[in-house]
């Protein structure tokens, strides 16, 4: 008699044990994260730079060349061939996911092209099409963030 | 006992007949016979120039209709597209080539359309600049063809030549094929043995255009001066490649070499770059090749202000004293380059 209650004792001990168990469990309530605003303020460099296909790093100096932006505006720093040969303001077409950035120089109208911003070994880069020239020649700009 | 004998030309007539059938499924069309091309040797820029194709289109195994496909290959400057019509006789009948939609897929070329397709398998038919282009055309109906017959036809091409102004040279490339094999390679076991051919392909010698007011642009013959990209404007990046290799000149033996340019602008004014040194020095693209490179931003280069563009610019290779120079052809006149885009 004492064996059956002892093993009845264990059973609700255990069944107790377990509803605790389960109880104990939080409820993770998943809320989207929001999405962040595209933010590109600060001085950025070329680290690779093509023309119609090839290399153009190798033919041409692109280390004082810089491409800053702040509150809205854009400056050129020893400009190169790009998009614009004045300094002006910029948009994005979403601030959230941005396809588009758009660049106005001053007294011109505004040309756009796609906004490529992939992150790459844990770094930002911004990849920029456009051709400064002819418009069969086709010009990749990247750059990544100046220390 | 059976004769081995007996069973072993059972066997071979039995592989004899499903050859022939399984040769029959797997042959489709028509082979390309007779091809010649007749174009003459110069040209006047901007005037109209008939090129003329014969061929025969013979179709055996198969009863199919298709269209005959041509291709030609010509500078992107002529903007044949727009400047080409080309009237086809034939046995079958008359009529015009229309230009073969981009869409359409070339049959062998894996997804690419007809112009890329050519492009990928005759390359730009030994020219030396990279401004060539495959344009593409098929017959404007289809043709029934049934087994055993043959269709000759004629083909005269008439090009307004040269819409970029420019005095070209240039080897110009006909393709024939059509439409259901494409590019097929021959079939090397069909018809008795006698290869196959599912298109014709032919680049012709040097073609050449006088009398034009832009600048003499030779895909024919090595240069030695040439131009990446070879058209640009100011403002692009320009690579200028001097070539000792093609003759022998005065800079043979030069430790160095050096660009020596005027630039003309579009307000008329001319602003010349002629000093030795660090901004004008070529580069040896490996060391001992004898070709030199440098890479300009012509609006930077001639120090032009924002509202000025350059027409064209002249220039020379020189040594480091700049008295040794060399120009156009190896002579004293000097290299000419317009900033243009067509």
């Amino acid at each position: 008699m004492k064996q059956l209650y002892k093993q009845t004792k264990t059973k609700w001990l255990l069944l107790f044990f377990a509803v605790v168990a389960f109880a104990s469990c939080k409820v993770e309530h998943l809320t989207p994260a929001k999405e962040s605003v595209k933010d590109i303020s600060g001085d950025w460099v070329v680290i690779s730079a093509t023309r119609n296909g090839t290399d153009l790093m190798s033919l041409v100096d692109f280390s004082q060349f810089k491409l800053s932006f702040k509150d809205g505006k854009y400056t050129l720093v020893n400009r190169l061939p790009f998009l614009v040969s004045k300094d002006g303001s910029y948009s994005l077409d979403d601030p959230q996911y941005p396809f588009k950035i758009s660049f106005t120089a001053t007294g011109s109208p505004a040309v756009a092209t796609a906004f490529t911003y992939p992150i790459v070994n844990g770094v930002r880069q911004l990849t920029l099409t456009f051709s400064p020239g002819c418009p069969n020649n086709t010009y990749v700009y990247t750059f990544k963030k100046a220390n | 006992m059976r004769s081995f004998l007996q069973i072993k030309i059972k066997g071979r007539g039995l592989w004899y007949v499903c050859t022939m059938l399984v040769m029959g499924i797997v042959i489709t069309c028509c082979s390309i016979q007779n091809f010649t091309v007749d174009q003459p040797d110069t040209a006047v820029v901007g005037s109209n120039v008939d090129f003329k194709v014969h061929f025969k289109f013979s179709n055996i195994f198969a009863d199919r209709t298709e269209n005959f496909v041509f291709g030609f290959l010509v500078p992107k400057g002529w903007d044949a597209a727009h400047n080409t019509k080309i009237k086809y006789t034939s046995t079958a009948g008359n009529g015009n080539l229309v230009l073969m939609p981009n869409t359409t897929l070339e049959p062998q070329g894996n997804g690419l359309n007809w112009p890329a397709s050519m492009k990928k398998k005759f390359g730009i038919g030994g020219n030396l600049i990279d401004d060539m282009e495959w344009v593409v055309y098929q017959s404007d109906v289809g043709f029934p063809l049934s087994n055993g017959e043959a269709i000759t036809a004629d083909l005269t091409i008439s090009v307004k030549v040269g819409a970029d102004g420019n005095n070209t040279l240039c080897k110009l490339g006909y393709v024939i094929a059509e439409s259901y094999d494409g590019l097929k390679d021959p079939d090397s076991f069909l018809d008795g043995g006698e290869k196959y051919e599912y298109y014709a392909e032919t680049i012709t010698s040097c073609f050449q255009l006088t009398g034009g007011p832009g600048d003499v642009v030779d895909f024919c013959n090595p240069q030695l001066s040439s131009y990446d990209p070879p058209k640009t404007l100011d403002n692009d990046f320009f690579t200028i490649t001097y070539d000792g290799n093609v003759a022998t000149t005065p800079l043979n033996n030069a430790a160095a070499v050096y660009l020596c340019a005027t630039g003309n602008t579009s307000d008329g004014k001319s602003i010349t770059v002629c000093e030795q040194t660090a901004k004008t020095k070529l580069t040896q693209t490996a060391a001992g090749s004898n070709r030199y490179k440098i890479t300009l931003w012509p609006h930077q280069f001639f120090g032009l202000s924002d509202a000025q563009t350059l027409t064209n610019m002249t220039y020379y290779i020189t040594d480091a004293s700049g008295s040794t120079r060399v120009g156009y052809g190896n002579t004293t006149a000097p290299f000419v380059y317009t900033f243009k885009c067509k």
